[in-house]
């Protein structure tokens, strides 16, 4: 295990899906999801290096209207902007998640900052997930390492059934993580380095 | 505190400068120090903190190798400078941050490390970016020896004799930084984990506490070499110099992305800044007292002018146009009289304005707030911004479109199809993972640049929005078209941030690096500009400012613009 700060998640994290050549932003939405995760001791790392995978392999999709149980939504790349999205249009969203944790950072990330109330329930309609005061509560039953089909809405009222939420508590500044994924994110980020030129070396204090 | 330095004392709020105006590299590549800057803040906050330095281990020998842990006891908590000296040869020796070898390293450290900590401190600081550290660690840190000044200064003092003057005025430090990093780099502690913490969670606090001490060990430890190489016949340096000794800095293009990368913190830096000379300006009358004060404080910018001493050509000219505009000042009859007037301040900057050079006027709004702390305490404990990581909800199209009419004129006037306005690209470098800057046509590596084409980026968002209904959100644009999202999310923050944004073309051929450094480098206090080309310069920072030992005393923070008199 290697001991890693936030910092170092965020800008490895960016770096290495850049280097599949993700969309700047979407790298870096990507990168504060993972940081607010790691913030917020849940596992991230395999999830990224799947989803660069994935995304090379054309195996996820950034669409929202596009998106099936074989090719999910990729809600570490588009979570944050799909819960703009529902939040600003107020409308329910319905379709295919992969890696739903990163929807739920995104679900949080909106909530400590816009205090926006939404709602995240299955295919049945169970809640799954809400936000309530700048906090995110997670129902205990979700599994959030296979594709989901969810829906997404903003809410008013809400009438919790018999399940079990827990909250996702701020507690972690230094994340241990495995050193061998850690290794693999940071080679990824190192792709998006340039060998320097004797220009930019020259009047550069070389 | 007297009636002039409250707020009682403006009756109208002068209106503070546009972004149009302050937002140019070339202003802003004409700060200077302030009371707002950082190293300012920390001689205030220290003492505030009636903190205690002092040297906690000394393992140094004779040729000054060894080990040094330097203790603060702040009110509620206990940090340490942990210090190694190396030897290294003299050609191993370079401030670039492209070493890989130095005389010094240093780590700023949370409590005061036990055995197996120094062991591990020993093993990773020689090495630093290339070790692991540890999240007990506030900073990473290493030094050169000025080969200037340091063994002439250790011989002199080694015989008895005390320094000339006019070496230590040249030279300004013992010994200089080439890198202070902090927020998590190589596994140090986050930033974020300072919240709550009243000393350490102002922005860059931990760094500038790291290079002062530096500059407290580099006087101890000439101190102590000389006495171990003189004996009875060697002396201290002395207090008139020792005070005029700062910490060297050699800083880069690694500095330059944040400003760019960091919007609200700008921002915030810079409306600070605006609004403390705002402040000043609607000051209505000044007592003589004060008035003599800012006029010393120009007599001290003139000095401080003429010892400025620099080998790059256009910033030679500069300073060289900047003691004629301060001795024409100081020479100028009206001036009495402009600072009797109402609205002094005010008067006499636009009396002098349309003559005088933007070094010269950025000088002026220095010294212009420097007598008036109580005016600008909110200003000084607010440096720090939060930034967001969504973005907010609730805009337009239209919205959008209208703010970019108002606040990115200065973006949409640049035609981006002339091969000038894309001369060069922002890079990160494979040799030491540090931003650099290519040129579009002679290196390769563009499709990989880093996204500080604003103007660019502002061009492609006004094409594609005009195209869609002007009711629709910006969340369902950026989920149509991610690749407008880091341009829309600047746009909404510069709305609310007007000051988040430097209003050039960052990747033009006309634009110069090295006003983003010195624009950055100001906040943090540094003095002394020595630019070594338009991407890289030498400063020095704390040079003036009190020692440990001085902090309990009265006006301690009053060393804007230091000088040594008789040089």
């Amino acid at each position: 295990m290697i001991s890693v700060s936030l910092n170092e998640i965020y800008s490895e994290t960016y770096k290495a899906l850049r280097s599949v050549n993700i969309e700047w932003s979407l790298a870096k939405d990507c990168a504060n999801k993972a940081k607010w995760l790691a913030q917020h001791d849940q596992s991230f790392l395999g999830s990224i290096l799947k989803t660069a995978d994935f995304y090379q392999k054309k195996e996820i999709t950034i669409s929202i209207n596009k998106n099936t149980n074989k090719k999910p939504l990729a809600s570490a790349l588009v979570g944050l902007l799909l819960v703009e999205y529902v939040s600003a249009n107020k409308i329910t969203w319905g379709g295919y998640i992969d890696s739903t944790k990163f929807l739920l950072a995104a679900m949080g990330i909106i909530a400590e900052e816009q205090q926006i109330y939404l709602i995240l329930e299955n295919e049945k309609k169970d809640i799954m997930a809400f936000t309530k005061d700048k906090n995110i509560y997670v129902n205990s039953n979700l599994d959030t390492n296979v594709p989901n089909y969810s829906f997404l809405r903003t809410y008013d009222f809400i009438k919790k059934k018999n399940s079990k939420f827990t909250s996702f508590k701020k507690n972690k500044d230094v994340t241990n993580l495995n050193d061998k994924c850690w290794e693999r994110l940071k080679s990824m980020a190192f792709e998006t380095y340039v060998p320097e030129s004797e220009t930019s070396k020259s009047r550069a204090g070389y | 505190m007297s009636f002039q330095n409250t707020k009682s004392n403006l009756d109208y709020y002068h209106p503070i400068r546009p972004p149009s105006t302050v937002m140019k590299l070339d202003r802003l590549g004409s700060f200077h120090q302030s009371r707002l800057s950082f190293t300012r803040r920390l001689i205030d906050d220290l003492k505030y903190q009636k903190s205690k330095i002092e040297i906690y281990q000394w393992d140094i020998d004779n040729s000054g190798i060894g080990s040094a842990i330097i203790k603060i006891a702040l009110k509620k908590e206990t940090l340490s400078l942990v210090i190694f000296c190396h030897s290294i040869n003299d050609e191993e020796r370079t401030d670039r941050v492209i070493a890989e070898k130095w005389d010094m390293t240093f780590s700023l450290f949370r409590g005061i490390p036990n055995k197996n900590e120094l062991n591990q401190l020993f093993k990773n600081l020689k090495i630093q970016e290339s070790g692991r550290h540890n999240s007990k660690q506030l900073t990473l840190s290493r030094a050169n020896k000025s080969q200037r000044i340091f063994e002439k200064v250790l011989n002199d003092l080694s015989i008895g004799k005390q320094p000339s003057e006019k070496l230590i005025n040249d030279v300004g430090y013992l010994v200089r930084t080439t890198a202070v990093y902090g927020n998590g780099k190589f596994g140090i502690e986050d930033f974020s984990k300072t919240n709550g913490h009243i000393f350490l969670e102002k922005p860059f606090q931990a760094e500038m506490l790291t290079v002062y001490l530096v500059r407290y060990f580099s006087i101890e430890l000439i101190n102590f070499l000389a006495k171990k190489k003189g004996g009875k016949k060697s002396v201290n340096l002395s207090k008139h110099l020792t005070k005029h000794l700062g910490v060297g800095n050699a800083t880069g293009l690694g500095m330059a992305p944040f400003l760019v990368n960091h919007q609200e913190l700008i921002h915030q830096w810079i409306y600070n800044r605006e609004t403390a000379i705002s402040r000043v300006f609607s000051i209505k009358r000044l007592n003589k007292k004060t008035q003599n004060k800012i006029i010393n404080y120009i007599h001290q910018a003139f000095k401080y002018s003429l010892q400025w001493k620099v080998d790059d050509r256009l910033q030679s000219k500069k300073i060289e146009k900047l003691s004629l505009d301060l001795k024409k000042i100081l020479q100028n009859e009206e001036l009495t009289k402009l600072l009797n007037f109402h609205y002094p301040i005010k008067r006499f900057f636009n009396f002098f304005k349309d003559d005088i050079t933007l070094e010269t006027q950025e000088i002026l709004n220095s010294i212009f707030i420097e007598p008036f702390p109580e005016l600008l305490e909110d200003l000084i404990n607010n440096m720090g911004a939060e930034e967001k990581k969504s973005v907010l909800i609730s805009y337009t199209v239209n919205d959008i479109l209208e703010i970019i009419k108002d606040n990115f004129n200065w973006a949409i006037k640049i035609d981006t199809s002339k091969p000038e306005e894309n001369y060069c690209f922002w890079y990160t470098s494979q040799t030491k993972l540090e931003p650099r800057l290519g040129i579009t046509k002679k290196d390769a590596g563009i499709e990989k640049q880093l996204p500080f084409d604003i103007a660019h980026q502002i061009k492609q968002a006004v094409n594609t929005l005009n195209k869609l209904p002007s009711n629709m959100t910006t969340a369902e644009v950026m989920i149509n078209h991610p690749e407008l999202r880091n341009i829309i999310k600047r746009v909404i923050i510069n709305k609310s941030m007007p000051y988040s944004e430097i209003q050039n073309n960052l990747i033009g051929k006309d634009m110069k690096p090295i006003d983003i450094l010195r624009c950055k480098l100001s906040f943090f206090g540094a003095s002394k500009y020595d630019p070594k080309s338009n991407l890289w310069t030498r400063v020095t920072l704390f040079q003036g400012a009190p020692l440990p030992n001085q902090l309990w005393k009265k006006n301690i923070n009053d060393w804007l613009f230091p000088n040594l008199s008789n040089v």
